[in-house]
Order: structure tokens, then C-alpha cells, then sequence
């Protein structure tokens, strides 16, 4: 009895966290991008544009590597035009995220359809395969969780790890948050404050572009029209829950990577509850923990602000 | 060998000369005084020397050495550190951080933050800066705030420090504190470079002087070979008048009715209290003044007066009628005009054309609107009647306010605020960046309102101001009225002073 | 000097646009005469052409009027796609679970719960924003997918069709539908409801103290409160009217289209809804002039994918380009952003 329920907790673990690699991946890039000050709503588009290139180069290279490369470059492609448009042309950043939605969306549709033409059959490409470490992998609950997953898996662990290095224990982290806060204070001490905010939006696209890519080769083996469907919206949701802090997005992606792996669970069991139930899940969480930060303003200050330089 | 010479100095923005041909020389171990009014070029000088703006002609020598200073990062290499009026700390960091950002401190990326508080610790024991590293700034006083920015301009190993008006926010006793840590830089062989209007600051505390008057150099002299009338002659460019006594005497205001009464009014911020125990009357035709360092409540006080804020506890109450409860626009209903010290945010709607800016508190009575329908050609008219009464001079009723100039800008505020005949002016800082036709013009309305048996509150700032207009003369230290003194025209400044530092000195 | 800088750049803008719009096609390997034949041909083609562009165009003006006057109140109203749900469930709600009522009566009545509804959906945001000042844009965001999967949860429970399995609910009575306003095509009554609208939006920003208010708190709060306008109180009404256009949007699609309530009645009607207020500035006209044009853009978009084999998705690529390169337009006219010292 007690070991079943080990192994349901421990399968549904797993799954959690496989179903939220590709948020807490999305989720740090944001983090880096909205700590700096820019709010970028197009993270949709980012992950989408990851996830096209990522699957047009792995099908016509047929290597996953160079099909991962595509992906961040795709990913890193639209946040720069969205670092451009925020930081040079200081256009509210809010039009400017939904506008790249619309045009990654755009892209990578009509791209496709002029590769591949309106087949019925969808073209594919590799997968990567799970890669359990030896030893870890055999450590009850923890190991089959973490340590009997695949490379995006890992990769996103030791992004987490990282990323939490340099934000709060490196220079670096201090250098971001401070053009975040208070940036012409950060010009005055020398800082390059336009560069800096425009490596925060390449990071922004590297990790985005690298959880779109996750997508189709990892999750899918294929890609179609708007296959992101909204993820980037819920990686959106995930910041704000995990309080932009590295560790706080990976547990807040788990929490809703639960509630889709649970979903999932509980169709199969043939349960009469709509699908849709768990779907509402992170959205309404969302809105209570604004509602609950009421005067608990931890916004970057200068979130959303145009820099202008004298 | 001088450490700074600046040469022929020429800074132009869209047309207005800032800087015209200005020349300034600082020596090793020197405290330099630039002195002007608002608007002199002072402050242009210094971001030029400090690389936020490129001069468009001239040049510049440190230590002989010609240089081209184009971002505060290559000022800071030379050795030039620089304190703005406006802060330049980031918040949400602790003031280690603060005084390292930016730099690559040993450890780099891995910041050794022990090391570098003690290289602090050492640095504030030396020059007498109380700082705790590991507070954060949001916490912190403004006067512990700029002791963070000098320690920071120190740990940078600045040789040439340059003060953006640094006793703007202190009291008097902590700017002497201020001079105390100078004079100890000056021993130590830094240099200092002082930007100020107050002249009595640079007689005490500079050893030269530069004058800057509409952007040009009128003169660079030894502290020994001037004085302070000689100084602010320079400044102004003609001789101070001696203020004219308000027309009507003191003596009929003190038995006119009361206006208004404010008792008790207090307010709590974050860690202190912003108003405390405030209580103050103002009667019909009467100007009180209430003088002060800015930042001491001040325009707390007034937001609470016009109902922008609430008082936690106190009443207020205008011709008998207790209005604390009110909202601000039932006290504009009542009588009461505010004139903002922030007219570009608080005053005035920018993007917004002036009939609508005009329209701002009436837009919903009799005759703009009807039952809610705004009647568009009245409010065109009244807003042509009103520009010309008031000398505002625009292309347009239908130009956005964003182009007029300030002057303009606060004329159409007055306009607006005064069209209902008030009962009480609640006036901050109405002169503020105003030249002196426009700086005129607001004291002849606020005297002809006085003389309608209006009452007035004027917050300034200006204590020249205060002393030509008022009646008496109010004083605010930390959200506390520290005194209220009736303006006899033989009060001296130094009374005053020692009120506006809360301390007790020898009765007036 | 001005005037001809400001119709440069908008003729720039077009160029540029056309330009790509050019090298796509060419790019697909489709000849350019036939696809921009279809193009226009998809809209100007036939007098049922031409309906069917308006009859895309009526959602999109009354959820753009919505997501206009909220944006002149500076309340970012990403949430039309969820107002548009919901008061299309309350026009279902109304239609199928009233009581016979004359039509005209029963029509309106579905109309003002499709209002109402809406508006209630925006109102939280709203008053979140206006007493809290809870950030709005990712509070609409979240409201859409829940709105969505409520419409999901709705069709497949409590309000499904006791005659089919599919999600969607039952059918409303026939003659419960918007008059038909050139039989036999699909244009509908709720055109004129939608440019009706336009016009009491415009009255209602221009020539009234309720609207003269909105703008001024979408301009400057911080004055308005100085002023003794109040920031909290427009902040809500904005976000009540620009739910409640949105919510009418969903219900005129419900009883002069779809006449049934089932997921999928909106092809991203609320998010083109704010490229639509954008390229109308705002502007109850400029709302209606856009929502004609990229209704146009989508009808041509997917009739030079059926007849010249380019991808309908080219509109998206178009509308996203545009709304980039106006923005930009403003920068490169003025070059030196941020307010005057």
C-alpha cells in the first residue's frame, strides 16, 4: 500500500518535472529580462521561434546538437528584435511583446507551410533519449525524478543552479538588478546600461528558444502550427509565482508541471472532470497570489521603463 | 600645476547657451565654491566635467594632461567622482553594494564583500562618515545616504570630488559636519568642487570661488578678496533691494477672522512620523509663510491641507466648517487652491491642451458642462479670456501645455486655480525656476488676493521670498512647526536658521 | 516641415510593408500577379466578399472600441478574448434557459447580459488595478485562459447539448438570431450595433465629463489626483465599458452567427482586437477604419492561400510588421525619446 503510493508520488514527480522543464527554462530567461527592467510579453513567440528552428535543423541535420543550436539562435533572434525595440526605440514593451507574437506566429507558420506543404503526414525529427545517471538514478523518489531524465532535463537543473549563482552571488546578478531598480544610478557608476539590458534579453532568448526547442525534440518529434500554445503566456505565470528568484520559478514550474502531469493521471483513470479544471489551475493561482502581494511590491522599479540615456 | 583647468567651456542645447566660454582652474587641496542662481550653468559645468554631456567647444586638463572625458566611467578613471542633488543609490541594495557597483573588487565576479566592508569601516573612520555597510539604503537617511555617496566617491580613490548643492537636504548643524568631513578631504590632499546658491556657505567653507551668471564665467576669486554682498552682486548681476514690506500691515491682519485652523495634523511614514502635532491658523488676508529645508514635510502638509492625503489624526477647519473628512474636490468647493511645487506632474496635464488643462477642477459644473455634456465652445472661450487676462502667452488655446514655457506654465495654473475665487492659497514653491518678470508677476497676484482677504499658505524654500511676502512666518523641521514668528522686517536669517535645524536658540 | 515628415513615414511604413508582404509571396515560389489578384479579388470579388469582410470586421470594432477606450485610460486591457467568451456564454445562457420572450426583447436582453457579463469579467482586473494597484496586463492575460477553459468546462457540463456528444451546447431557436441584413449572406445586425457604438464611444470620450475624465487619468493620474479627479473611479469605469464592448463583441457573434456556445468562436478576436485600437490610435474612427482593413487583410490572406497557395499566415506576419514599424515610426520621427526636460 505504502510502496504504491511511493511509486504514484515518485511517477508523478518525474512527470512534473518533465512537463516543466520547458516553463522553468522560459521562466529564467524572463527572469533575467524583467530583473534588468524590460517585461517581455513576447516570450510566446520566443519559445515558438526556438521551437520551428530547433525542429528545421534537426530534421534537415538530423543532429540534435546543431538542432538545439538552431533553437537558441531562433529564440535569441526575435528577444533581440524585442531588446531593439525596447531599449533603442524605448517602444512600450507590452505592444511590442504582443506584436512579436503575432509576427513569430506568423513566421514560423508560413514558414512551414512553404517547407512542407499542408501534409497530413507531420515531417520529424530526432528525439533525444532519457539518460539515467548511474548510482543517482537508484536514490528512492529523488532519483527516478531527477536523475532518470534526459539531457534537457538536466541541462535545465544546471541552468536553475547557475542562474541562481549569478544573480544573487556574483557581481553580475548585482549589475542587473540594480539597472532593474534604478538605472541611471547604475549609469552613474559606470555601468553600460543598454548593453547590459541587451545581453539580459539574449539570455531572455537563449533560454526561451532552448525550452521551445525542448518541444519537439524532446517532448513531440514533430512540430506544427503554433505548437507552443500559450506556454510562453504560463512561463509568464511562473515568474511572477516563483518571485523572478531561479529556485522560486523551478518549484513554481513543478507546481503547474503537477497540475497538467495530474491532468493526465486523472483522464486516463477515466474521471468525468473536464480537462479543462486543471488547465484553469495556474492561471488561478496567479491571480491569488497577486491578489495576496497586495502592498508587497517586490517589481523591479524600473520594470517596463524606457531608459533614456542625456 | 593646477589639477583641473577647464578652458573655453561652450555647451549649447537646442539653441540656449548653458555654458558660453567658461573657464574654471581647481588646485591640489583646494575647496572650489561655483556659485549662480538656478539656471546659471553650474550644474552643466560639472556633468560636462564629469562626462555625461560633451562640451561642444573647449577643453579639458587634469594634472597638464589634456583629456576627453565622454562617459562618468572614464571621469571616474581620472580620479573624478561626482555626488548629484538627486542621489544616485539603488535602493534595493545595502550600501556595500552600492559603493562597489560597478567596480571589479578582488574576487571578481565573487565580490569579496568582507574585505571590502572593512576597506569601508576604514574609510569612515578616517573621514568621520557614519556608514554601516550591510544597511540597506531604503532604510537609511537622506544625510546617511550622502555620506554613502561620498564614502563611495572615496573608495573610487577620488582625488577631485565635486557636490551638487550637498546642504539642499541637511540641517544646519549637519552641514557643518559636511564642512568638517571636507576640510578633513582638503588635509588629506583631495580637492572639492562645491556647486551652490547659498552664499554664506561659500564664505565659510570654500578657499576660491567661480561665478557663473547665464552661463558665463564673471569671475574666479580667492575667498579673501570678497565677501558675501560683493558675491551676490556677482550672482544676481545688480544690487539686492532691500524687501518691501507687505502693504498692509501686520497689525490689521491679526485681528481679521480666522480662515483657516489646523490643529494637531499628524502623519506616520514608514519608520517616523512625517507631520507631528502640526497645528496652524491662517486668517482672511494674511500670508503665512512656512519655511523650511526641503524635506522636512512641507509638502506633506500641504497635500493634507488640500485633501490629497489624509491626516491619521487632526482636524482641519475652513471659515468654521470642518473639512477633514473631505475629499479634494469638495474642498475646491469650498474655497481651497493649490498651486503644486511639481506643476509638470501634479500642476498640469502636459499632453493635454490648455482649454483642457484650464478645465482641470471645473470641467463638471455650470457653465463647462451640463448634466455631464461637456459644452465645448465655452470652454474654448473662457480659456481664450483667461490666457489673455493672465498674460499666457501660447500659439493656442488648442497647443498642448507641453510647450509653454515654465513661466507660462505656472501662470495657466494660477489662472486655473484662482477662477473660482478662492478663500485659500495653498502655494508650493509657486517661483520655483521661474525668471524674474515671472517670479514678479506671481507675487503681485498673490499680494492682490491677500489684499481681497484671501488667506494664504506660501512654502518656500526662498527665505528672501518668505521675508518679502509674509506676514508671519512659520518654521518646519522634521514635520514639526519648531516656531511661528511675526515678520517685523528685523529679523535676521540666523533665527530663522537655527529653527529649521529644531534647535532652540535665543527667543526672537 | 512636420506634416510632411508624418505622411512620409506613413508612406514609408506601407512601402516597407508591401515590400515584404512582396517578397514572401515570392519567396513561397507563387506568381505575384495570381496571388495578388486573389488577394483583392478575396475581397472586392463579390458582393458576398465584401459582406463576409464586415461581417469578420463587426467583432473586431465592438472588441476594439473596448480595448481603445481602456487604453486611453492607460488600463492595458489584454483581456478582450475572455470578455468576449463570456458575454457569449451569457447571450447563450440568455438564449436557451429564458422563458419565450418577444424576440426583439430577448435579443436585446442577450445583448445587455453579453454587456454586462463582460464588463463584471473586466471589472476585477480593473478593481484590482484601481484600489490595489495590482499590475493589469498579466491579471487580463490569466483572465482569458480562464475564461476559455470555463466556456471549455461550461460546454462539456452544465450547459452541453443533451443531443450530441461534442462540446458545445444546444442549439438557440431559430428565430432567436440578429436580422439578417443582405440574405443570403452572413452580414448581421450586430454591424450596426457595432458601428452605433462607435459613434456613443466617440460622444461618450469627446463630449462628456465622464470621458473628459478618462483621458485625463489615462494622461496624467498624478495631476488628476491633485486636481480632485478621481484615479480609482475611472480606472473601474474604463475597465466596466471596455469589457462590456468586448462582451457585446461575444454575444453579437453568438446570436447573429454561431447560435450556439461552443470553444473556438474567437480566432484571436481580442488579442487583434489591440493591434486594431493600436492602429486606430485609440480612436473610435481610426478603430472602425482598422478593424475594416485587417478584417480585409484576413479575407485576402485566406483566399490568396486557396487560389494561390500562400500561406494565409502571411496576415499575421503583416499585422505584426505593421504594428512594429508605426511604433517605430514615431522614433524615427522624433528621434530623442522621452518627454521635453
Amino acid at each position: 500500500m505504502e510502496s504504491e503510493f511511493l511509486a504514484t508520488a515518485t511517477a508523478l514527480l518525474a512527470a512534473s518535472i518533465r512537463m516543466s522543464t520547458p516553463l522553468t527554462l522560459a521562466g529564467i530567461g524572463e527572469t533575467y529580462s524583467e530583473k534588468s527592467g524590460i517585461l517581455n510579453i513576447g516570450l510566446e513567440g520566443i519559445m515558438l521561434s526556438g521551437a520551428f528552428f530547433s525542429f528545421i535543423t534537426a530534421h534537415y541535420t538530423q543532429s540534435l546538437l546543431l538542432g538545439v543550436a538552431g533553437g537558441c539562435l531562433g529564440g535569441i533572434f526575435i528577444a533581440m528584435i524585442h531588446g531593439y525595440l525596447s531599449i533603442r526605440m524605448g517602444i512600450d514593451q507590452t505592444i511590442s511583446g504582443l506584436a512579436l507574437n503575432f509576427l513569430s506566429l506568423g513566421l514560423t507558420s508560413f514558414f512551414f507551410l512553404m517547407a512542407f506543404g499542408k501534409t497530413t503526414e507531420l515531417p520529424e525529427c530526432p528525439v533525444v533519449a532519457p539518460l539515467p545517471i548511474p548510482f543517482l538514478k537508484d536514490i528512492p523518489v529523488i532519483g527516478p525524478a531527477l536523475f532518470s531524465q534526459d539531457l534537457f532535463v538536466y541541462g535545465m537543473l544546471i541552468v536553475v543552479i547557475v542562474s541562481y549563482v549569478v544573480l544573487h552571488k556574483m557581481e553580475w546578478g548585482v549589475n542587473i538588478l540594480a539597472i532593474g531598480e534604478h538605472p541611471k544610478a547604475a549609469a552613474a557608476a559606470g555601468i553600460d546600461v543598454p548593453k547590459t539590458r541587451y545581453f539580459a534579453a539574449l539570455l531572455n532568448g537563449l533560454c526561451g528558444g532552448l525550452a521551445g526547442s525542448y518541444l519537439p525534440l524532446a517532448l513531440l518529434g514533430f512540430f506544427m502550427e503554433n505548437v507552443t500554445s500559450g506556454k510562453g503566456y504560463i512561463a509568464l505565470v511562473v515568474v511572477i509565482l516563483g518571485r523572478r528568484h531561479p529556485v522560486g520559478v523551478f518549484l513554481a514550474a513543478i507546481l503547474v508541471g503537477a497540475a497538467e502531469a495530474l491532468q493526465f493521471r486523472l483522464q486516463t483513470m477515466g474521471t468525468g472532470i473536464p480537462s479543462q479544471v486543471f488547465n484553469m489551475f495556474p492561471y488561478v493561482i496567479t491571480v491569488l497570489v497577486l491578489f495576496v502581494s497586495i502592498g508587497k511590491n517586490r517589481t523591479p522599479a524600473a520594470l517596463g521603463e524606457p531608459y533614456h540615456q542625456e | 600645476m593646477s589639477l583641473l583647468s577647464m578652458r573655453n567651456i561652450t555647451k549649447s542645447f537646442g539653441g540656449l547657451h548653458a555654458n558660453k566660454d567658461v573657464n574654471l582652474t581647481v588646485k591640489k587641496g583646494e575647496i572650489h565654491a561655483l556659485l549662480g542662481e538656478n539656471g546659471a550653468g553650474k550644474t552643466t559645468l560639472m556633468n560636462i566635467l564629469y562626462g555625461i554631456y560633451q562640451a561642444d567647444s573647449g577643453r579639458i586638463d587634469i594634472n597638464g594632461n589634456a583629456v576627453r572625458i565622454r562617459s562618468p566611467k572614464e571621469a571616474i578613471t581620472l580620479k573624478i567622482g561626482m555626488v548629484h542633488q538627486h542621489f544616485m543609490l539603488v535602493p534595493t541594495l545595502t550600501v556595500s553594494q552600492n559603493i562597489t557597483l560597478g567596480l571589479k573588487e578582488k574576487g571578481y565576479p565573487f565580490t569579496d564583500r568582507k574585505l571590502v566592508d572593512r576597506k569601508i569601516a576604514a574609510l569612515s573612520d578616517e573621514y568621520g562618515l557614519k556608514v554601516r555597510p550591510a544597511d540597506v539604503i531604503a532604510d537609511i537617511s537622506v544625510g546617511a545616504r550622502q555620506r554613502v555617496e561620498i564614502v563611495k566617491l572615496l573608495y573610487h580613490a577620488a582625488a577631485l570630488l565635486i557636490l551638487d548643492e550637498p546642504t539642499a537636504v541637511l540641517t544646519p548643524h549637519e552641514t557643518q559636519n559636511l564642512f568638517n568631513v571636507l576640510r578633513r578631504l582638503k588635509k588629506n590632499g583631495h580637492s572639492v568642487i562645491i556647486i551652490t546658491h547659498r552664499i554664506a556657505e561659500v564664505m565659510s567653507i570654500a578657499d576660491r570661488v567661480t561665478v557663473l551668471r547665464d552661463g558665463e564665467n564673471v569671475a574666479s576669486l580667492d575667498i579673501a578678496e570678497t565677501g558675501s554682498s560683493h558675491l551676490s552682486e556677482l550672482m544676481i548681476g545688480r544690487r539686492l533691494e532691500t524687501p518691501t514690506r507687505p502693504t498692509t500691515g501686520n497689525e490689521a491682519t491679526s485681528e481679521a477672522p480666522l480662515r483657516l485652523s489646523a490643529k494637531g495634523i499628524s502623519l506616520q511614514g514608514e519608520s517616523k512620523k512625517i507631520l507631528d502635532n502640526i497645528s496652524l491658523d491662517i486668517r482672511c488676508g494674511e500670508i503665512l509663510g512656512l519655511a523650511g529645508v526641503d524635506g522636512n514635510g512641507q509638502k506633506e502638509l500641504a497635500e493634507v491641507l488640500v485633501g490629497i492625503r489624509k491626516s491619521d489624526e487632526g482636524q482641519i477647519v475652513l471659515d468654521g466648517q470642518d473639512i477633514s473628512r473631505l475629499g479634494v474636490k469638495k474642498r475646491k468647493g469650498f474655497g481651497i487652491a493649490y498651486i503644486p511645487d511639481d506643476r509638470q506632474h501634479d500642476g498640469l496635464i502636459l499632453d493635454m491642451d490648455v482649454v483642457a488643462n484650464l478645465m482641470l477642477s471645473t470641467y463638471d459644473g455650470t457653465p463647462f458642462s451640463c448634466k455631464n455634456l461637456l459644452k465645448t465652445s465655452v470652454c474654448r472661450e473662457h480659456a481664450a479670456k483667461k490666457t489673455r487676462q493672465y498674460q499666457v502667452k501660447t500659439s493656442s488655446v488648442k497647443a498642448p501645455v507641453r510647450y509653454l514655457s515654465g513661466g507660462n506654465q505656472q501662470k495657466l495654473i494660477l489662472a486655473r486655480e484662482l477662477q473660482g475665487h478662492p478663500k485659500l492659497i495653498v502655494a508650493c514653491q509657486p517661483t520655483r525656476g521661474l525668471d524674474i518678470g515671472a517670479e514678479e508677476f506671481v507675487h503681485k497676484i498673490l499680494r492682490r488676493q491677500k489684499d481681497k482677504g484671501v488667506g494664504i499658505l506660501l512654502i518656500s524654500v526662498d527665505l528672501e521670498q518668505i521675508m518679502t511676502l509674509c506676514d508671519r512666518i512659520a518654521v518646519i523641521f522634521e514635520g514639526r512647526i519648531t516656531g511661528i514668528l511675526k515678520n517685523s522686517g528685523k529679523l535676521d536669517f540666523s533665527q530663522i536658521g537655527l529653527k529649521m535645524a529644531g534647535l532652540t536658540g535665543a527667543a526672537a | 516641415m512636420r506634416l510632411l515628415r508624418e505622411f512620409g513615414s506613413f508612406a514609408v511604413v506601407l512601402a516597407a510593408t508591401c515590400l515584404v508582404a512582396t517578397v514572401l509571396v515570392i519567396a513561397v515560389g507563387s506568381d505575384i500577379t495570381r496571388a495578388f489578384n486573389s488577394f483583392f479579388g478575396g475581397i472586392f470579388g463579390s458582393f458576398y466578399s465584401i459582406t463576409e469582410v464586415l461581417v469578420r470586421a463587426t467583432p473586431l470594432i465592438l472588441a476594439g472600441l473596448g480595448v481603445a477606450v481602456a487604453f486611453q485610460a492607460r488600463f492595458f486591457n489584454i483581456g478582450a478574448e475572455g470578455q468576449l467568451y463570456m458575454g457569449a456564454v451569457a447571450a447563450t445562457w440568455i438564449g436557451l434557459y429564458l422563458p419565450p420572450l418577444p424576440i426583439a426583447l430577448h435579443l436585446a436582453l442577450g445583448l445587455v447580459c453579453g454587456f454586462l457579463l463582460g464588463g463584471l469579467w473586466a471589472l476585477i482586473p480593473g478593481f484590482l488595478k484601481g484600489q490595489f494597484q495590482i499590475p493589469e496586463v498579466i491579471n487580463t492575460i490569466m483572465f482569458n485562459y480562464i475564461a476559455i477553459n470555463l466556456v471549455g468546462i461550461l460546454v462539456r457540463t452544465v450547459m452541453s447539448n443533451p443531443e450530441s456528444p461534442l462540446p458545445m451546447s444546444a442549439r438557440l431557436p431559430d428565430n432567436l438570431h440578429l436580422p439578417l441584413l443582405a440574405d443570403p449572406t452572413r452580414l448581421h445586425g450586430g454591424l450596426v450595433i457595432a458601428l452605433g457604438c462607435a459613434v456613443l464611444v466617440y460622444f461618450f470620450l469627446y463630449k462628456t465629463t465622464w470621458g473628459f475624465e478618462l483621458r485625463a487619468v489615462g494622461v496624467n493620474p498624478r495631476a488628476c489626483t491633485c486636481a480632485g479627479i478621481s484615479v480609482k473611479k475611472n480606472i473601474v469605469v474604463s475597465s466596466l465599458v471596455s469589457g462590456g464592448l468586448a462582451g457585446l463583441a461575444g454575444s453579437s457573434e453568438i446570436l447573429g452567427i454561431h447560435q450556439r456556445l461552443m470553444e473556438g468562436i474567437s480566432p484571436d478576436f481580442g488579442y487583434v482586437a489591440i493591434i486594431v485600437a493600436l492602429l486606430g490610435k485609440n480612436h473610435p474612427l481610426g478603430v472602425v477604419a482598422a478593424a475594416l482593413g485587417i478584417a480585409a487583410l484576413q479575407m485576402g490572406a485566406n483566399t490568396m492561400q486557396r487560389r494561390a497557395g500562400v500561406p494565409a499566415s502571411i496576415s499575421l506576419i503583416i499585422m505584426g510588421l505593421l504594428v512594429v514599424l508605426i511604433l517605430g515610426r514615431r522614433y524615427f520621427i522624433n528621434p530623442t525619446p522621452g518627454e521635453a526636460a
